[in-house]
């Protein structure tokens, strides 16, 4: 029986939703190292979005989560659905207005990270939020990954060589 | 054979609900990744990826919801049977397909067999002719919803499966 990974996953689901953008890259750290910062979403979206002030587990139920999620400057959160298990974090805006989609692959000693973002149909036009910005945003989170990684890794003294 | 999605979660789907997308893809892959696997063997993963990628980029042009299933099957052939030929959609040589015109053994995989003997012997023979035997005898399709999958007229569909399963009989007892 044929399979895909969570990274292809991420690439259907990109393709039935128009106005998201997908971004892939790999990550010089093993997968448990990776996933085990992303799914600590209370720690990590604040840590690697510099639009997300903070976020709170409001409810847990196995892998389906509601969150809620305050962009920096606004004082009400949005609440977003969550299914989370690992190597996958699909998160969906309630009401439906934004999605948020994380898939992590183990790669030999790396990850395949994949990182999808965007506006619904009943969210703000993509032609208002513009593309570029959009990806330039999905980047900027791959790259606050990145640097949460490494800042973990110095603090606990188990940086790589 | 089993039903497809609740309509309503397809519809839902269609509307762009990014929740109902996520959940519709988990019901289907078991199935296509079912067919892609048989049909396809060694490259089903790529044939899935590009099934799945198809099924939701047109969810929105699907009018039964209802009928969903035998949409998302006929997408899986048609990879599968592409990527089985390495991107290539035309078979390499349609006369070795069609026009056997011998007997249909009523069986084809004999009892006891394994799953990694079947998947041998499967390999063996062009992916048009694992795509009929996966849609008749794992899938439980009649002729004339063969048709319809394969894109040929019900005679091609009845000599395909014939040849398909004389060959399959062949190289299982030589």
């Amino acid at each position: 029986m044929a399979e895909l990974d969570a990274i292809a996953r991420l690439r259907a689901l990109a393709a039935g939703l128009p106005g998201v953008v997908l971004e892939e890259r790999v990550i010089d750290a093993p997968f448990d190292e990776v996933w085990g910062f992303v799914a600590d979403l209370e720690t990590s979206v604040p840590a690697f979005d510099d639009t997300v002030s903070r976020v709170r587990v409001v409810r847990a139920e196995g892998e389906r989560l509601r969150i809620h999620s305050w962009a920096r400057g606004v004082p009400v959160p949005l609440p977003f659905d969550v299914t989370l298990r690992p190597g996958w974090a699909w998160m969906v805006a309630s009401p439906q207005v934004y999605v948020v989609g994380m898939a992590a692959v183990p790669t030999g000693n790396r990850t395949r990270f994949g990182h999808l973002e965007g506006p619904l149909r009943g969210g703000p036009p993509v032609r208002r939020l513009g593309r570029g910005p959009l990806r330039r945003h999905v980047r900027g989170d791959l790259d606050g990954i990145e640097r949460s990684l490494a800042a973990r890794r110095r603090r606990d003294g188990t940086g790589p060589g | 054979m089993t039903p497809g999605p609740d309509p309503d979660l397809v519809r839902r789907a269609q509307r762009g609900d990014a929740a109902a997308l996520e959940r519709l893809l988990d019901e289907l892959l078991p199935y296509a990744g079912r067919i892609c696997g048989a049909v396809a063997l060694d490259a089903g993963d790529d044939a899935l990826q590009e099934t799945m990628v198809a099924v939701m980029r047109n969810i929105r042009s699907v009018r039964d919801p209802a009928a969903v299933r035998a949409w998302v099957r006929r997408i899986a052939v048609r990879e599968a049977v592409r990527a089985a030929r390495g991107g290539r959609d035309v078979p390499a040589d349609p006369a070795d397909l069609d026009g056997y015109g011998g007997p249909a053994p009523a069986r084809v995989v004999p009892d006891g067999a394994t799953a990694v003997e079947v998947r041998a012997v499967l390999a063996d023979l062009p992916p048009e002719q694992r795509a009929v035997l996966v849609l008749r005898d794992l899938d439980g399709l009649g002729e004339a919803e063969m048709a319809e999958v394969l894109g040929v007229a019900p005679g091609t569909v009845k000599s395909r499966l014939n040849r398909a399963r004389a060959a399959f009989r062949t190289r299982w007892t030589s």
